[in-house]
């Protein structure tokens, strides 16, 4: 529900609850005080009378036959209602009547009740006026509120619909703090110079991170680009050439070096691809089944040692993906490496290509675990492997990267594991 | 053969000259990118190794001056960053080749062997290396005045070795050098184990034995003698 809305929605709330409670009440107080006129005025005219009749004079004869009532007989006394028939209108009308005994002028003469009556007509008349005009004063309330709070959101709340959009499309990669302007209500303005401050500390804390991604590959590469070229020109020793047991330390040195070069490359990726920091102009468009015919004609060699069959199948023409070429190379070499290495001799991986999806599908020993955990990082099948076990991490990095699904699947039927990703 | 070495970090600039005068080029150096601008600017080379990330500018700007003065020499590109992006826009600048650090001085020998023969040599350069007689341009191999015929692998396989001669190199070097640098170090031996074998196996049968010496668990050696 719309913040408007909701208060839109209180605020007739109690606009319709005391406009009831007010109508009522000037109901009744109208009503009181009309009544209280008519009776004050009946009251007047019985002293009249019992003055005239007390100096001796006649009853005076009434305008109309109804507001003066004589009769002999004893009648109840004081106030009290009564409805009479208009003859005019043949309705019956509400009276307030008044009863009160006359003394007889003589001693010997009987007393007489006499009742005198005042038509509410006007009253009720009046009463109605003042009920009708308050219903149209609500009705034409109500409507302004909900018309002015609809201008309202429109013209005082664009400055807040303004710093929405902008926060939608906000992308803390373009490195550019919000920069939203001040609106003339204090409440949004307060609310965008928050908003700056934070995506400006926001912004310095990511290139900071940025930074040190960068700074973190690039110090520690060199270092262990000089350490692995020391090893290298150690090897050269004559001295080591002679003595296999020397060279294979500084060999394993020298593979130890390769090992965490290679790590540290990968984490390097992975932080990269989280950091979003493949700029999207470097995509291009990447043939992938091209790609994957080179990929494949690498990992000949692998192939051949692995006793493993390949067969490609690639459904021309391929409209081609963008993508960052160093990615798309990845990709493709983490899956198929992925297939080879988990399989076993004379077994098979069998690649489909088509513009939907990637299936790799390989034969090899059925695993344990969760299949979700495959993807996380340093998982091993086998923990005496001497490969990080980073590769299945990357690939998924890479396709929710391109927000390509990318999926798990193993089939019983001939141990056949599916790894599939999805283009769209 | 006169090279200018242009990096930074004198722990690696050092044993690059050390590996790059052992192999018999004139080596000059820059450890920064003012003295590299000068040198470019005042000497001739055969080939320019230029290192991205310098203390005072971006290598990428020797490259672009070097191409814009035309100048003759070959450029190979050192990058320690990420390879992923430098290495499309290195290509583009007109740069021959890169390498991304950490390399191995071998694949650095034989890149090198490589970008000087194209570019100056043009098909009248050969190797000769014992009884080895190589005609790069050709990809026609000799031994002892016989054709040897060689799968594509086996001759790239060769030509590195000849590259390198007497130098140790490592299976992961060679696995890396033959199948691009994505191979896993832990699966090195079975990328090179097939070639290898036969590569022997043809040089064994053309008489040239033992020229390829083994060192167990470490690599493989061209043998001088």
């Amino acid at each position: 529900m719309k913040l408007l809305a909701a208060t839109t929605r209180y605020y007739l709330r109690l606009t319709v609850g005391l406009f009831a409670l007010a109508s009522g009440l000037l109901y009744l107080g109208f009503d009181w005080a009309l009544r209280n006129e008519v009776e004050e005025l009946l009251y007047n005219r019985q002293l009249h009378i019992q003055k005239q009749v007390a100096r001796g004079l006649a009853l005076p004869a009434p305008a109309f036959a109804d507001n003066l009532d004589r009769s002999r007989r004893p009648q109840p006394l004081g106030f009290s209602d009564t409805l009479l028939l208009d003859p005019v209108e043949d309705e019956l009308v509400p009276y307030r009547q008044l009863t009160f005994r006359l003394p007889p002028a003589k001693a010997a003469s009987a007393p007489e009740w006499v009742t005198l009556r005042k038509s509410l007509v006007e009253t009720e008349d009046v009463l109605g006026v003042v009920v009708g005009v308050l219903v149209v004063v609500l009705a034409l309330l109500l409507g302004g509120v909900v018309a002015l709070n609809h201008w309202l959101a429109r013209r005082l709340w664009a400055p807040f619909q303004h710093t929405l959009a902008t926060l939608r499309g906000y992308d803390l990669q373009r490195h550019q703090p919000l920069a939203l302007p001040t609106p003339t209500i204090d409440e949004f303005g307060e609310l965008n110079q928050a908003l700056n401050t934070l995506s400006e500390r926001l912004v310095r804390d990511y290139e900071s991170l940025r930074q040190f991604t960068e700074n973190a590959a690039h110090e520690t590469q060199t270092p262990l680009a000089i350490i692995q070229a020391k090893l290298e020109q150690l090897l050269q020793a004559p001295a080591l050439q002679d003595d296999e047991q020397l060279a294979t330390l500084v060999g394993d040195a020298w593979s130890g070096t390769q090992r965490l070069s290679r790590l540290h490359q990968s984490l390097t990726l992975l932080t990269r691809l989280e950091n979003h920091q493949f700029a999207p102009a470097q995509a291009v468009p990447v043939q992938l089944d091209q790609l994957l015919r080179d990929r494949v004609a690498l990992l000949e060699p692998l192939l051949e040692a692995r006793q493993v069959l390949l067969t490609l199948h690639a459904d021309p023409p391929l409209p081609p993906l963008v993508l960052h070429p160093g990615l798309a190379d990845s990709l493709l070499q983490n899956l198929l490496h992925n297939a080879i290495k988990h399989n076993h001799p004379g077994g098979r991986v069998d690649v489909l290509l088509n513009r939907r999806m990637l299936e790799i599908s390989n034969t090899g020993p059925a695993l344990t675990g969760d299949p979700a955990q495959f993807f996380e990082r340093f998982r091993k099948h086998n923990a005496a492997s001497d490969s990080p076990g980073l590769g299945l991490s990357i690939a998924q990095h890479i396709c929710a990267y391109y927000g390509f699904g990318i999926e798990y699947a193993f089939t019983q039927v001939g141990n056949r594991h599916t790894l599939r990703v999805q283009f769209t | 053969m006169k090279l200018l070495l242009v990096e930074d970090e004198e722990a690696l600039r050092l044993t690059l000259v050390d590996s790059l005068r052992q192999g018999g080029y004139v080596v000059e150096v820059a450890a920064n990118f003012t003295q590299a601008y000068e040198k470019i600017k005042l000497y001739q080379y055969d080939c320019v190794l230029v290192d991205l990330t310098l203390p005072d500018g971006d290598g990428l700007d020797l490259v672009r001056t070097l191409k814009a003065d035309g100048s003759p020499a070959g450029v190979l590109v050192l990058t320690a960053r990420d390879g992923l992006d430098d290495r499309v826009q290195g290509l583009d600048l007109g740069a021959d080749d890169y390498l991304v650090k950490p390399f191995h001085l071998s694949e650095l020998n034989a890149r090198l062997r490589a970008l000087l023969r194209r570019r100056q040599f043009q098909g009248q350069h050969h190797i000769v290396f014992r009884d080895l007689l190589v005609w790069p341009e050709l990809a026609e191999v000799y031994v002892s005045g016989a054709p040897l015929t060689l799968t594509r692998k086996e001759y790239d396989l060769l030509l590195y070795f000849l590259a390198n001669p007497g130098r140790l190199l490592t299976k992961e070097a060679v696995a890396e050098h033959l199948c691009g640098d994505q191979v896993d170090a832990a699966d090195s031996f079975d990328f090179i184990y097939t070639h290898m074998k036969n590569l022997r196996k043809k040089l064994q049968e053309k008489g040239a034995d033992g020229y390829i010496r083994t060192l167990y668990g470490v690599g493989y050696k061209l043998s001088t003698e």
